[in-house]
């Protein structure tokens, strides 16, 4: 691997110059701009471009192939691939697996499954949700039984995002019945090709086919597909990068949305409106106080203090705010807000895509409910 | 109003919803409405044939006319089943071409051999249906309608009065878009197509039944959402309870509540206050206001009901996502809640001045 050059060193200007440069001259002939998840063989030759180029996994050390990117400068890189329009990668393994292993994984797994996201050889998804275990996810009942050195695994896991795309999955799977439920899961790998495992798509509210259930039935998998001690794959779950816990509370999608708006009104002659304006303007205020209370937790990031609960906070805030967005969108569109396509000039200007693409971030990822007790309890230290 | 007029739209309503049966299972099924999604159409055109034979097209043609001369109490009652079932046929379309046509009403869509679908909108964003006519010829867009592939005969309303024209008529061309509930949205482009006008004076009177009629639709399918989220509520759990069982979903739940009864209240008001001889002042503010409410609602609970469902909600299997596609397509239709909102304040200076 050549060596790539100390991008914390860098201004945070020469930064940006550097990555704008980068994925202009480097973005394959793919999609911009999609709303929707590309799947692995339209967005394949971006993630090749970005594993050939050691640009697949910003944040991962520079010693094991990542850019070894701090919270300000990995913004700056997120930042800069959206406004081109970039496309989401399958970066299940980059994003949630790899720093997982870097912290919990043993020298043998780490030396064999992180050139393998590296290259793109392996495409993971994520297996943690059952039709039983949504927001109650320690109530998991896929198991997996020891037998003759290796895990024997039955059950089901269900709204794997890409499934179809993955040739591995990490899973949550009851390894002791017996005990609290928190305390009988383990965190197993599993190829998607071994005998036994069977997925089903499942179309979204967009009709497309982004996610899957995945059917295991007596797969076995070596005794070593385990991450962290038997049934310690709670914690180990739980674990996820101080980063994303940030950045998915970050304001671009609501920004996004917000010019997006901004463009309908325009088109549909409108943008001069004072009753329009009045609710446009209350937006962009909320906008831009989300990236003041943003750039708080990127501050954190930066000195290396602790993220609390409280980061929940942004995550509610930024997807609330940018379905709100979307309402008024699909409202300022008019009769054309029930249109299954947008018409070709003015495709972006799709007020249903975004409606439907913010419904699903109020769900995901700990879904606002649940964040909202959690906030009451860590932090306002309210009463059960 | 005597006691009896009353029991009489009471028994006419418990009749025609009893009739839609036939299009609506009582089961609350929507396998059939499933299949007719993105076949072109977007609906079935047996079940067009089979509206016809219960006379629908002739609700709003006085009995005089050979019409069943029913009046908006009984029209929502039965809009709010097609709402609940999500019909997608074009029923409400057909209605309004017997409205404006009266007697003048084709006999083959009284059989049901021809569908006639209603073209009065100018523009997108707009309630005009002045345009339309000009030099005693059809030129000009109509836009937004449903379904037109499925029409023999538009009934073409314009200022010069309103014209009968087949769909295979010279100089008209329909442009097609898919809609996300599966169906679609039609302009008509006409280009000097001979027609002849017959005088109309009932245009606006008509708009102001149909967008009365299409909260009822509105308000059923939201009825119905509300239904179906309630039920999984009280049999999905979580953290060994029911979901609704949390206080956080109950209070939202409840504020559903609120909206869907304010908008039944209003709409069976409304709609009373049309059928006992309202003015014309009274009728457009009445219809605007439900519209402007039902179009919330439906979206409201559509959008709760997702957020209730978790995952579940995001999907295409689940029905509740038809709900969802429904409500996105049909609330703006007859004057988005923001038109609505605009013709009630232009009306503030008139109230004013009165
Ligand atoms: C687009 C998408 C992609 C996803 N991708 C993946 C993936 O790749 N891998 C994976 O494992 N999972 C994935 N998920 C699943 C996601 O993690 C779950 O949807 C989420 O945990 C919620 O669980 P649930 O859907 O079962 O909803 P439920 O837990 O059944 O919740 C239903 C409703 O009840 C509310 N609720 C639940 N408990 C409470 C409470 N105590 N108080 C108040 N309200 C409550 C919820 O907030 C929600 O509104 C994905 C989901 C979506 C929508």
């Amino acid at each position: 691997m050549t060596t790539l050059p100390d991008y914390n060193a860098m201004s945070d200007a020469e930064f940006r110059q550097t990555v704008r440069a980068f994925v202009e001259t480097n973005y394959p002939d793919i999609p911009r701009y999609s709303l929707s998840r590309l799947h692995w063989d339209e967005v394949k030759p971006w993630y090749m471009v970005l594993s050939e180029n050691g640009w697949i996994c910003p944040t991962w050390p520079r010693d094991h192939g990542g850019m070894g990117l701090n919270a300000g400068k990995h913004l700056i890189l997120i930042e800069e691939f959206e406004r081109y329009g970039a496309a989401r990668v399958n970066d299940i393994g980059p994003v949630m697996l790899g720093p997982l292993l870097l912290k919990h994984g043993t020298e043998a797994q780490k030396a064999h499954f992180l050139p393998r996201i590296l290259s793109g050889e392996d495409v993971w998804a994520q297996g943690y949700s059952e039709p039983g275990a949504g927001s109650d996810l320690a109530a998991v009942r896929c198991e997996a039984v020891l037998d003759g050195g290796e895990w024997v695994i039955n059950g089901q896991k269900t709204w794997c995002t890409l499934g179809m795309d993955a040739n591995w999955i990490f899973i949550l799977a009851r390894t002791d019945k017996t005990v609290k439920k928190q305390a009988g899961i383990s965190f197993l790998l599993v190829p998607m090709d071994a005998r036994g495992v069977t997925i089903r798509n499942i179309e979204n509210l967009e009709l497309e086919a982004e996610f899957c259930e995945v059917f295991f039935d007596d797969v076995r998998v070596p005794a070593d597909h385990i991450v962290g001690r038997i049934n310690d794959g709670w914690s180990v779950a739980k674990a996820l990068l101080g980063h994303e816990r940030v950045f998915i509370g970050a304001p671009r999608l609501s920004a996004a949305a917000l010019s997006r708006l901004k463009r309908i009104a325009q088109h549909s002659g409108i943008w001069d409106d004072p009753v329009f304006r009045d609710r446009y303007v209350a937006l962009q205020c909320d906008v831009l106080d989300l990236s003041d209370l943003f750039e708080t937790y990127v501050d954190r990031l930066r000195d290396g203090r602790e993220i609390g609960a409280d980061v929940a906070m942004l995550k509610i805030f930024q997807s609330e705010l940018y379905q709100r967005i979307s309402e008024l969108m699909m409202q300022v569109a008019e009769e054309d807000a029930g249109l299954r396509h947008a018409p070709e000039d003015v495709r972006q200007l799709h007020a249903a895509a975004t409606y439907l693409s913010a419904r699903p971030t109020t769900i995901f990822g700990g879904s606002t409910e649940i964040m909202r007790n959690v906030l009451a309890k860590a932090v306002l230290d309210l009463p059960a | 109003m005597d006691a009896s007029m009353n029991e009489d739209w009471q028994d006419n309503a418990r009749m025609i919803v009893e009739s839609a049966r036939a299009v609506v299972p009582a089961d609350g099924a929507l396998s059939r409405v499933r299949k007719a999604r993105f076949n072109g159409l977007g609906f079935d055109p047996k079940v067009m044939q089979q509206a016809a034979e219960l006379g629908w097209p002739l609700m709003w043609i006085g009995e005089e006319a050979g019409g069943l001369g029913l009046g908006l109490r009984e029209t929502c009652a039965l809009m709010e089943v097609l709402g609940r079932g999500l019909v997608p046929e074009p029923v409400l379309s057909t209605m309004m071409a017997g409205a404006l046509l009266q007697e003048a009403l084709p006999e083959t869509v009284m059989t049901g051999e021809a569908v006639i679908l209603t073209a009065w909108q100018d523009a997108t964003g707009a309630l005009t249906w002045q345009g339309g006519a000009e030099a005693g010829h059809l030129t000009g867009p109509k836009v937004n309608l449903r379904g037109a592939a499925g029409a023999d005969l538009f009934a073409i309303v314009t200022g010069a009065g309103l014209a009968i024209v087949p769909r295979s008529a010279e100089g008209l061309t329909i442009e097609t878009a898919e809609t996300l509930d599966g169906g679609t949205m039609d302009r008509l482009h006409m280009t000097g197509v001979a027609a002849d006008f017959l005088p109309c004076t009932q245009v606006d009177t008509v708009l102001q039944d149909a967008t009365l009629a299409h909260s009822a639709y509105l308000l059923g399918l939201a009825d119905r959402a509300l239904e179906i989220t309630l039920d999984y509520l009280r049999v999905r759990k979580q953290f060994d309870r029911p979901i609704g069982s949390f206080q956080a979903l109950q209070h939202r739940a409840t504020e559903m509540k609120i909206q869907l009864e304010l908008t039944r209240a209003a709409i069976a008001a409304t709609a009373r206050r049309f059928d006992t001889g309202a003015d014309v002042a009274t009728r457009a503010a009445g219809a605007a206001r439900c519209k402007l409410r039902a179009a919330d609602l439906a979206m409201l609970v559509s959008r709760e009901a997702v957020q209730m469902h978790g995952a579940m909600g995001i999907t295409d299997e689940a029905d509740i996502g038809l709900f969802v596609r429904k409500a996105m397509t049909e609330a703006n239709l007859f004057g988005s809640p923001r038109q609505q909102r605009r013709l009630l304040a232009t009306r503030l200076d008139q109230e004013e001045a009165a």
